[in-house]
């Protein structure tokens, strides 16, 4: 016997032939077209029951109610909360996108500390140990006002508690950052008197005179407003839209008022000349000032003189004037753009006084001057010798821009500590360079942030908070509503990581301080103390997910109009202008689809950003082909602005005034997160502060700025 | 046995004088769909959008210029005549899209598509989108991915399903109650749900009773102009992308203003001056 | 070129001396040939047919017996367990909450499963980690709800009679695709002889096309 080569061959063979008629072949070609289609990696969301959970978003002061639909105790939708009385269902692109802060690469897992360059992990123990032990050399030395406090608002039990830890420790140097909420109750402080704030009754009113305030592009209470002008159509009501460029609002509106920026303020005040000379007005509730004011007006407002300032027509501005006086319901509302950064009280105050001169004032449609939300009575705190001591000193300033400006001016330290609370000053206010600067000029500062954001990376020591979706918060509507509304946030999941809510956080710190500020929060957890200083509506507040404050309608809450006081207009405070002497105003775009603040944008929000804003990481900057000598539609260009300069993209743009540039405000972020940051540049790094005298805001609504081809 | 007794044709309505382009129905359709998201979304080509919402502009100078935003799903064409060929089905080799002639809408299976992208060559309004790379959510993230909506692979191409899971979960609900359909408000897409404006409305087009019936009014009878062309709407304000193809789109726009819907189509000098108030064939 | 001429002369020669190796009149190659593909032929089906199937599968165990049977006479039927949620959504297997409708972390009874289930999972508040046979991949939708409430299908149509098991078999998975081997169904020829032995996309068609007369379109079935 010989095995040869054609015995291998059909052993070969037979082996090809056993398993072709074997289910090998079958079964292998079906296993590995199915491995194909689902590889390992692509993730497979696990089933289970679904279940609703009701909460409120606090990404920006909109405050809207949400529902949060979860899969098997996994949240993963983020919807409007039909109902809510602000926003009855719908929602906003950032509060849909939601669910992503919670897993956001850039948030703080632990407590951290910084040592040299780096932050190191540490214990919430030592953590607190630490920060009370700075705290307490502090009092020590007998200065409490060094530690000093920014936050993002002053309503709310959160804000408060802040509050109450500077009151008890011995500090006035509580800042809060600018916001629309700050210039409404500064404005109705002027002309109305303490403790009151403006809302704006947009969906009742028929003819809504609006000085820049971006209704579409998240003034306010954004859902609330969108609302408002979806009904618009129905109800017959019309919008002007004035502002140097067409914005989703003025593409919106019945018609687009171009002005030139900064001049709106002159405007009102010439709207207001021509009301007055035609006596179209109602006096009846004029307190102070009223003859001076209008003979200031008469003299320095004619339309005529208005006109050349604002680049408007004579005859427009009476049209305008006759309108508003003639319609029904007429409203005049303030704040450009979202109303948050760059906003002057003289311009605020100009245009609500054509609701005061209109004698629309806590009229159906009309502007609301109303009391601030006061719904959370805190125990009386207790102080002891130090605090006293603290509580007899100066506040450093008058803003938080005044104070990063004193801060830097200072040769030492004017402040030991410094506390940061959901707010981003490194990278929101103008110049940040100098709000940098300045925080590295105080010893010790302190962040309760989410996330690891420029300010946050300014910090010795960060706290790390829960998101609106892990925490427990009341959250009272301001943002220019006619309605007081309180909601409950409530957590939605466990924290997902290492994080408390930021009443816990301060809780523990007085604990650890001990002495008389503890006293001052004697409470277990965040959550007793939000029941006990809520006591009044904390059974419905609870049940419901939110409370009316007062519960009635309108017209039984507010007893006829109030007075009106005109001493600070009748003086004509002085207009801001713009910095430097370039040809062009470079002015900040306020985009629905980016927040501009604070948290920074969900990877969502960013995707949706148009390619004629962002491309690549480059930011366009738009400009009227009438302006654009010498430039290319697309191309690039170098912007230069007496603080700065930034390479940008140019996008001819006949929806903006010849002389302007526009770059869309809320890009160009620097913390670590490659779906949000290093994405065009912070608008805000380009345009220098312009303190208002007599308010103390920065009212740099833009700045002077020269644009070349490179 | 319970049969679908009703052949549904479900399509939308979005009115471009309400819609604001804030992004809201973008959002909305990526957090219910469990659309990815990388590190530059700015090359809108290979950018994944469901739903994506162009700006229009009528074309004048300052200060006579207008805008106004055009949000666009996939348009669930129903193909000429209105016989379920749509552009992106006829030409897929793999039957990974197939049109539901109980529904009207256009399916797309990831595991069955290969990706040779014929569909999206065929696609007259860009609304599919093909997997360049494999879906990456940061550590963590993706646990808010939705069980309703299966996960794509890189290589497969994807695009609007008009929430069907949503007309599925709708139908559980009904199978459960004893039902034999679903009402208007059971099955709504994430879109139309998370407009602010209220300006998308979505239905039953077969259904006098839904609204989107009732502002669109679809003709029965073929357009004597292209009989290609059927379900031509009969209201003067409502228009369809390249309604000429005869694709028959199911999504429907409406808009007060003359300019929004002439860029509704490319028209040649003084065509649409011809076109322009031809409104189905039985409107007059 | 001679080269090759070369290589061409050589190799001519050992051709001829092969040829009279491999001389028709002497078959005992051939029939070496025939043998050799006859049990490389055997060997090779063989092993496709028996051994194949245990290589592409690995078999895990459940945490516990579980015995259905006896759950079934206690429960009266698939329902109380397995049922319908108020969506309309398929609840599955049922979680630890159902579970402890009846159980508590005293045994009812004295099997050595219960006592596991007892011990380590009602006293420890976990979750049991079922490995379910019938699970599909994650492109599939399908609605209990229709099949049960729209079509009046029973459970043992697709099922089979798991029900009246005592015992839990080892759980199968499909190493390439890592789905369960009841998809594909036991017989690795595809072979079915009952409507539950195979859950393949191809078996929904059949009955869909027997019952419906038509296939359905492809978003009835996927997500």
């Amino acid at each position: 016997m010989k095995v040869d080569r054609r015995s291998f061959l059909g052993l070969g063979l037979g082996a090809v032939a056993g398993v072709v008629v074997s289910p090998v072949g079958l079964k292998l070609t079906d296993d590995s077209s199915i491995w194909t289609q689902n590889w390992p990696w692509t993730p497979v969301p696990v089933d289970g029951e679904v279940s609703y959970d009701s909460s409120v978003c606090n990404l920006c002061p909109g405050n809207c109610g949400i529902s949060v639909r979860k899969i098997a105790d996994r949240p993963v939708k983020i919807e409007g909360l039909a109902g809510y009385p602000i926003n009855d269902g719908g929602a906003c692109l950032h509060g849909i996108a939601g669910l992503q802060y919670l897993y956001d690469p850039a948030r703080v897992k632990t407590p951290l500390i910084k040592k040299g360059d780096k932050f190191e992990k540490i214990s919430w123990e030592d953590a607190i140990t630490l920060v009370a032990g700075k705290l307490a050399n502090i009092r020590k030395g007998g200065a409490p006002q060094k530690l000093a406090c920014i936050t993002d608002k002053t309503q709310g039990s959160v804000p408060k508690l802040f509050d109450r830890f500077l009151t008890a420790f011995g500090s006035p140097n509580l800042y809060t950052m600018p916001s629309l909420e700050s210039c409404l109750e500064l404005t109705a402080q002027t002309l109305h008197g303490n403790g009151n704030t403006l809302g704006f009754d947009l969906e009742n009113s028929d003819f809504i005179l609006s000085f820049g305030a971006g209704l579409i592009e998240g003034w306010g209470s954004p859902v609330s407003c969108f609302k408002a002008n979806a009904s618009r159509k129905k109800r017959g009501a019309k919008l002007y839209q004035i502002e140097p460029r067409l914005s989703n609002t003025a593409a919106c509106a019945d018609k687009w008022i171009p002005i030139k920026p900064g001049t709106e303020a002159d405007l009102a005040l010439g709207i207001c000349a021509v009301m007055i000379k035609n006596n179209q007005f109602n006096s009846s509730t004029f307190k102070d000032g009223f003859n001076r004011f209008a003979i200031m007006v008469r003299n320095k407002y004619a339309p005529a003189k208005v006109a050349g300032i604002c680049g408007i027509k004579v005859a427009d501005i009476e049209k305008i004037a006759g309108q508003f006086v003639m319609a029904k319901r007429p409203l005049a509302i303030p704040g450009r753009g979202r109303g948050r950064n760059g906003q002057s009280l003289k311009e605020f105050a100009a245009v609500h006084t054509l609701n005061c001169l209109v004698g629309n004032l806590n009229q159906r449609g009309g502007a609301f001057v109303m009391a601030k939300n006061d719904y959370l009575s805190f125990p009386e705190a207790i102080l002891d010798g130090v605090a006293e001591v603290g509580a007899g000193q100066e506040k450093l300033a008058g803003s938080v821009d005044e104070f990063v400006t004193k801060l830097n001016a200072a040769g030492k330290p004017i402040v030991d500590a410094l506390f940061v609370y959901n707010a981003n000053p490194c990278y929101s206010l103008n110049e940040p360079k100098r709000v940098k600067q300045a925080f590295k000029k105080v010893p010790f500062v302190v962040s309760f942030s989410s996330f690891l954001d420029e300010t946050a990376m300014e910090a010795d020591v960060i706290l790390p908070m829960n998101t609106f979706l892990e925490r427990t918060e009341d959250v009272p509507s301001q943002a220019g509503l006619t309605k007081n509304v309180v909601g409950l946030i409530r957590p939605v999941l466990k924290p997902v990581f290492d994080t408390k809510d930021p009443g816990d956080a301060l809780i523990f710190l007085a604990r650890a301080l001990g002495g008389s500020i503890a006293q001052n929060f004697d409470w277990e957890t965040y959550a007793d103390c939000l029941g006990d200083v809520t006591a009044g509506i904390w059974d419905s507040l609870s049940e419901n997910g939110h409370v009316l404050v007062p519960p009635k309608p309108f017209k039984e809450f507010f007893e006829g109009p109030p007075d009106v006081d005109f001493t600070f207009l009748a003086t004509n405070p002085s207009t801001v202008q713009a910095q430097g002497d370039f040809g062009l105003t470079l002015i900040p775009i306020d985009n629905m689809r980016l927040l501009g603040a604070m948290p920074a944008d969900s990877p969502f929000a960013i995707k949706t950003v148009s390619d004629k804003v962002l491309i690549g990481k480059d930011i366009v900057v738009e400009i009227n082909p009438q302006t654009a000598r010498g430039l290319k539609d697309g191309g690039d260009a170098l912007l230069t602005t007496p603080v700065g300069a930034a390479r940008v993209k140019v996008n001819f743009n006949e929806g903006i005034m010849p002389g302007v540039l526009g770059m869309v405000r809320g890009l160009g972020h620097t913390f670590d997160n490659k779906f949000v940051s290093n994405k065009g540049v912070n608008v805000n790094d380009l345009i220098g502060p312009q303190i208002e005298s007599g308010s103390g805001l920065d009212a740099a609504f833009g700045i002077k700025a020269k644009i070349s081809k490179v | 046995m319970i049969q679908d007794k009703k052949e549904h044709k479900f399509g939308m309505v979005i009115d471009l004088d309400k819609c604001t382009g804030c992004g809201s129905c973008m959002v909305s359709c990526m957090s219910e769909n469990n659309i990815p998201f990388k590190e530059d979304e700015s090359r809108k080509k290979d950018s994944i959008t469901w739903m994506r919402v162009y700006k229009l502009t009528n074309g004048k100078s300052f200060p006579d210029i207008q805008i106004a935003y055009l949000p666009r799903p996939c348009q669930h064409c129903s193909g000429k005549g209105g016989h379920g060929h749509s552009p992106c089905v006829s030409v897929c080799p793999a039957t990974a899209t197939d049109y539901g002639y109980d529904t009207g809408i256009v399916s797309q299976i990831y595991t069955r598509c290969f990706g040779c992208r014929y569909c999206m060559g065929a696609c007259p309004y860009h609304a599919r989108y093909f997997n360049w790379w494999d879906p990456e959510w940061p550590a963590g993230q993706e646990k808010y991915l939705s069980p309703n909506v299966s996960p794509r692979m890189r290589g497969v191409v994807e695009k609007c399903s008009l929430c069907y899971h949503r007309y599925q979960a709708a139908r559980d609900k009904a199978y459960y109650e004893g039902r034999d359909d679903i009402e208007e408000s059971e099955y709504q897409t994430a879109c139309t749900t998370a407009c602010p404006a209220g300006a998308i409305v979505f239905g039953d087009l077969n259904d006098p009773s839904h609204m989107v019936h009732q502002i669109v009014k679809p003709d029965p009878h073929p357009d004597p102009m292209n009989k290609y062309v059927v379900d031509k709407s009969r209201n003067p304000k409502v228009f369809r992308l390249l309604e000429r193809l005869g694709t028959n789109t199911k999504i429907y726009y409406l808009s007060e203003r003359e300019w929004v819907r002439k860029a509704g189509d490319n028209y040649l000098d003084g065509e649409w001056d011809k076109v322009k108030n031809h409104h189905g064939s039985s409107s007059k | 070129m001679s080269k090759i001429e070369n290589k061409a002369e050589n190799g001519s020669g050992e051709g001829v001396e092969k040829g009279t190796a491999d001389d028709p009149k002497d078959d005992k190659g051939l029939g070496l040939g025939v043998i050799f593909f006859m049990v490389a032929f055997l060997v090779c089906f063989l092993s496709g047919w028996l051994l194949f199937p245990k290589l592409l599968y690995s078999k895990k165990e459940q945490p516990f017996n579980f015995d259905h049977k006896l759950h079934v006479a206690e429960v009266g039927d698939c329902e109380t367990c397995h049922f319908l949620r108020e969506d309309g959504t398929f609840s599955g297997l049922p979680s630890m909450e159902s579970c402890l409708e009846c159980h508590t972390d005293e045994p009812m009874g004295e099997t050595k499963d219960e006592a596991i289930f007892a011990r380590e999972y009602v006293a420890k508040e976990k979750e049991v980690p079922w490995l379910v046979y019938s699970k599909q991949p994650d492109c599939v939708f399908f609605s209990h709800a229709a099949h049960i409430n729209g079509a009046g299908m029973d459970c043992i149509t697709c099922h089979g009679p798991i029900g009246e098991s005592t015992t839990s078999r080892p759980y199968e998975e499909n190493r390439i695709t890592g789905y369960s081997r009841d998809i594909w169904g036991k017989n690795i020829w595809g072979i079915k002889k009952h409507s539950w032995d195979r859950m393949k996309m191809d078996d929904c068609a059949v009955c869909h096309k027997k019952e419906t007369g038509q296939q359905g379109y492809c978003f009835q079935c996927h997500k």
